[in-house]
């Protein structure tokens, strides 16, 4: 039985409980690597290569039922595992949901006000530029790239101190940067 | 780092008597092959007049039915029986072909009305695999254990059930749907061991569909990095513009379904004709239409194609960019369309080298689908390529507002699983509706709707109280699974999605019995032999992990497991399928937790890097 209409009853966002908060697997782990912001790309992949070269879904053809859906399984989340730690920006979330501290509760305090002038003001730049100003365009999208190299490394100092509010903030600048980065890149193509 | 084999040596498949035969079959738009690979060499099999290719044709005659040439025969006479190109159909909506004059369909629902009743799209596809199968069977003399079939890597998850749908009414049992681009690289893979890593781009530009995938290969793996494409491109829309162009330049009357279905094969002629040529001349007088000769020059061809190919290149610059990649080191030509000069041309220039086109294009896929059928009927062991795709397009469900919330994104590598916490929108809220999307737009009605179920049962709490995790799993396949929880309460829902515009399990059934070709002790004898299977590999699964792993039980636990395959081995002998499925059905549940043990204990040791010969060594 379904007292709501069916438009009045779709499902809508929790903006409590990000999926990523409660992580089956120790990634870090799963992929022999400390855990730890900088890792070793080519381990990462090597590990990577040899877990599903083990535990593919192929490897068990002609195994019993159970046996292939347990594989199956596990392959998702070194897959999930892979994808979380390749990326700068879901490796460092996913270092702090292991921190000791509040995720939502940081990302709600957000970035200092300095930054966000900043972020700003990268933005309207790029919004305000033409796709014939290609040199601008590039020097542009090097200095968001020299923003986000520095939110990058404050992040990693941050995590190495232990400071998981201050990682926590540069972290959300990090978002900030890459989301605009891509649109930088998007729009001189 | 060398990793513990989870493979025991009791487990392994019997080389010897017992091998399987499995097939590889690519279901194309305009022409369909199957081919099987023996261990040394890939065979495509060919037809009684030594063509390898079966036009994807079917003639639905009052008293007759036939695939491929002798169906392609009837189509100028009677258009209306003949259907080609389904393909293009399958698993679609009838909404998308409402103005199209190329496809005459029934009043209501997507079938093709024929003398010999109405036929859905996936039955059609279903007549062209029977045909493939059976042509198979003739020449292993012998059943096929299982099927690889491969599919445009940009088709969709509808599109890829309807496929599986027709694979189950042909009698196929389907080993894994492949993607067309990545069958190709395997082609192309065997007889080179690539010792650096490559990147390879695979251009796959068919009757009626267009892929572009992204490489990597080094070392036994193929690793798909990005692909894109549009699943309704192909060579069928260049012969259209050739008959639009003509329709115009001659000023032709209407035509009837007969005539229209002439025409095209005229384009198609004169396409093929300028592939190496500058002008072609058809003689159209059997058009009976006041039109004796129809011209067309490879000028008027490359400026009809242009457009076409410019949505292709544009693809193309997405997926290296998917990719993260800005260059390939070689371009890979697959499809009949690809024979077009000014395509050659236009792919070379886009990825800056020459493209290789050394195995037939028309062949390549089934090459490369027959060579994964070896290996995942169980042909060979550990250590043979391993493939890795990916999805073609993100999938996501409808939040408030007609918005879409991603939950697993385009190129993920399969099989995937991801889940995502929602929450009720209202005071009181005791169900909700979750609504699976596919496709990259933020709008929900600009992407495809694959499937709608209900969660119901939420006790009534504050808005924004209830906690729902939708958790979405897509398997090797590419077949999504939703399913969703409240956490609280354990109410729970979940859905394989089924295409909207398919057949549904009973009516399969139905028609399985209703076909000549699967009489009555066909299908049981079908239906034991998959049966049959199943439980024996479930028995000698179970006994090598008992001998090796047995450690992890009890004394009790390893009599009870005994006793049931005692039981199983008992019903084996049986001739009732039913009994012995669900014998293995049990024996399967009892044996879970000690295959998730076991399960456990391999993974502990790949994490460790333990080798298999120190295992072994304790052992001895």
């Amino acid at each position: 039985m379904l007292p709501e209409s069916a438009a009045a009853a779709k499902a809508s966002r929790s903006e409590l409980e990000p999926a990523m908060s409660a992580p089956a697997r120790e990634y870090f782990a799963l992929f022999q690597l400390k855990p730890v912001f900088r890792i070793d790309r080519a381990a990462l992949t090597r590990s990577y290569h040899a877990l599903l070269d083990q535990f593919h879904p192929d490897r068990f053809a002609g195994k019993p039922q159970v046996e292939q859906r347990l594989a199956a399984q596990f392959c998702a989340d070194v897959n999930t595992g892979f994808r979380v730690l390749s990326d700068d920006v879901s490796r460092a979330e996913y270092l702090l949901s292991r921190a000791p501290i509040n995720l939502k509760e940081a990302e709600r305090e957000g970035v200092g006000s300095d930054f966000l002038m900043t972020q700003i003001a990268l933005r309207e730049r790029l919004e305000s530029m033409q796709p014939a100003e290609v040199e601008a365009r590039e020097a542009l999208e090097q200095e968001i790239n020299r923003h986000y190299a520095t939110a990058v490394e404050q992040f990693e100092a941050a995590t190495s101190d232990e400071h998981w509010q201050n990682a926590a903030r540069h972290w959300q600048e990090m978002c900030y940067l890459s989301k605009l980065l891509e649109a930088a890149r998007v729009g001189s193509r | 780092m060398v990793l513990m084999q989870i493979s025991e040596p009791g487990a392994q498949p019997d080389q010897g008597a017992s091998r399987q035969h499995a097939v590889g079959i690519d279901l194309g738009t305009t022409n369909s092959l199957v081919a099987h690979f023996d261990g040394d060499a890939v065979q495509v099999f060919k037809d009684v007049h030594g063509r390898a290719s079966l036009p994807s044709v079917v003639y639905y005659g009052a008293d007759k039915t036939e695939v491929g040439y002798e169906a392609a025969a009837h189509a100028a006479s009677e258009p209306h029986n003949t259907i080609a190109s389904a393909k293009r159909l399958l698993g679609r909506a009838r909404a998308e072909f409402e103005d199209d004059p190329y496809v005459a369909l029934t009043q209501s629902g997507l079938a093709f009305e024929t003398d010999a009743g109405n036929k859905t799209p996936v039955e059609v596809s279903a007549q062209i695999l029977t045909a493939l199968r059976t042509r198979a069977e003739q020449a292993l003399d012998g059943p096929i254990a299982g099927a690889v079939i491969t599919v445009p890597a940009y088709f969709d998850d509808a599109q890829r059930q309807a496929t599986r749908q027709a694979a189950e009414l042909a009698g196929l049992k389907v080993l894994r749907l492949l993607n067309e681009p990545t069958a190709a690289a395997v082609a192309y893979g065997l007889d080179e061991v690539a010792e650096e890593s490559s990147l390879l781009a695979v251009y796959d530009l068919g009757g009626g569909t267009f892929d572009i995938s992204i490489l990597r290969m080094s070392r036994g793996l193929f690793e798909v990095l990005a692909t894109g494409g549009d699943s309704a491109l192909g060579g069928d829309d260049f012969d259209r513009a050739i008959v639009d162009f003509w329709l115009e330049h001659y000023e032709l009357d209407e035509l009837d379904a007969g005539q229209r279905r002439l025409l095209l094969e005229f384009a198609r002629q004169s396409k093929e004709g300028l592939s190496n040529g500058d002008t072609v001349t058809i003689d159209s007088r059997a058009l009976d239409n006041g039109c004796d000769a129809l011209l067309l020059s490879r000028a008027d061809l490359d400026r009809l194609l242009t457009p076409f190919i410019e949505r292709t290149l544009s693809a193309c610059r997405q997926a290296l960019t998917d990719a993260g990649v800005g260059s390939v080191d070689r371009v890979v030509l697959v499809g009949g369309s690809t024979r077009t000069p000014l395509i050659r041309q236009a792919v070379a220039e886009c990825f800056g080298s020459e493209p290789l086109c050394t195995l037939d294009p028309d062949q390549v896929v089934a090459m490369g689908a027959a060579k994964q059928a070896d290996i995942l009927v169980g042909n060979r062991g550990a250590g043979e390529a391993l493939l890795l795709d990916v999805i073609p397009l993100s999938l996501g469900l409808e939040t408030y507002g007609g918005l879409v919330e991603r939950i697993i994104d385009r190129n993920s590598t399969i099989p995937v699983a991801r889940a995502q916490e929602f929450t009720t929108a209202r005071d009181g809220q005791t169900g909700l509706v979750v609504h699976v999307v596919q496709g990259e737009r933020e709008r929900v009605e600009d992407c495809r709707s694959l499937a709608q179920f209900e969660l119901t049962g939420i006790p009534p709490m504050v808005a924004g109280a209830a906690r729902i995790e939708v958790t979405f799993r897509v398997d090797a396949d590419g077949i999504l699974e939703v399913g969703a929880v409240e956490q609280q309460t354990g109410a729970s829902s979940e859905v394989t999605v089924k295409p909207a515009f398919g057949l549904d399990e009973s009516q399969i059934t139905e028609m399985l019995k209703a076909s000549y070709e699967h009489a009555n002790e066909d299908m049981l004898a079908r239906k034991l032999g998959e049966a049959r299977l199943e439980g024996e590999a479930l028995v000698s699964g179970l006994q090598a992990a008992i001998a090796k792993d047995g450690d992890l039980l009890s004394a009790e636990e390893v009599s009870q497991l005994e006793a049931g395959i005692f039981n199983l081995q008992t019903v084996l002998s049986d001739n009732d399928p039913e009994q012995i499925r669900a014998s293995t059905e049990m024996l399967g549940q009892a044996s879970e937790a000690f295959a998730a043990m076991r399960m456990d204990r391999s993974i502990q040791a790949a994490l460790q890097g333990v080798s298999i010969t120190d295992l072994d060594g304790d052992e001895a």
